[in-house]
């Protein structure tokens, strides 16, 4: 048998590094804990996920979309503390030229 | 409306119309995003056996970014429960509802802890500056600044 290829389609999928690697196969992913959306869609002030919404991680290890947590650390209300902890909110290294930051799987 | 609050709002909404909402809460009605009403009771061993309550959330359009603005309603068919936190125009003075708002908190995570703060109660009484309070209370509770005294 001979197979002609006619037309075919690549289709990927991408995920944010988040060290998290438990993921069911039928899992959504986890979500911002601020606007429950999943880390791979974006904040509800963006159309686009990817660069454009990244994802910020805390030295607590608890993770957020980035606008999302801004816009919570913007309020006095806050008082600069991470939302899941309330401890002081530090803003965790991540190299943005960090192969091992993004995976494609 | 596409506002922050609203996109949020529907999730929790969707979630708690497909698991229900936690024991001995019941929504009664949310017809938009604005203002949502549940009622609660507390099951179980408590100074409130046999009463129903309904609460109010009030929400802006940066929930959960700011804080819902949650109170008992307080009408001809409800009243607000004897607590010594609990006003009785309905006002409640709970931190987590104030200073200790957090985006991370949602409505199921607000009426679970309000329904533990009545079940722990030990003597049903007022605030001591109930009435005082009562007669130059704002309308909407977010604008008092209330003394989380303990707990």
């Amino acid at each position: 048998m001979k197979v002609h290829i006619k037309h075919w389609s690549a289709v990927a999928q991408w995920r944010w590094n988040t060290g998290n690697t438990a993921h069911d196969q039928d899992d959504e992913g986890d979500v911002c804990g601020i606007c429950r959306v999943p880390y791979e869609g974006c904040c509800p002030s963006c159309k686009m996920p990817g660069d454009d919404c990244p994802l910020i991680w805390g030295e607590c290890s608890h993770v957020f979309h980035m606008h999302c947590l801004l816009k919570w650390l913007g309020t006095a209300a806050s008082k600069q503390q991470c939302p899941m902890d309330r401890r002081a909110w530090v803003t965790a290294e991540r190299k943005a030229n960090d192969p091992s930051s993004t995976t494609v799987s | 409306m596409t506002s922050i609050s609203s996109r949020r709002l529907r999730k929790e909404l969707n979630e708690i119309q497909a698991e229900g909402c936690p024991t001995g809460i019941t929504l009664l009605s949310a017809d938009n995003f604005e203002s949502w009403f549940f009622s609660i009771e507390i099951l179980g061993e408590s100074l409130y056996q046999g009463e129903v309550f309904k609460l109010m959330f009030r929400f802006d359009s940066n929930y959960p970014i700011s804080a819902p603005a949650v109170q008992f309603v307080v009408d001809q068919d409800s009243t607000a429960p004897v607590h010594p936190h609990v006003y009785s125009n309905g006002h409640i003075c709970a931190s987590i509802l104030g200073n200790e708002w957090s985006p991370v908190l949602s409505v199921s995570a607000v009426c679970v802890t309000l329904q533990s703060m009545l079940a722990s109660c030990k003597s049903k009484e007022r605030p001591v500056d109930n009435d005082r309070y009562v007669r130059y209370a704002p309308d909407n509770p977010k604008k008092t600044r209330f003394h989380y005294d303990d707990d």
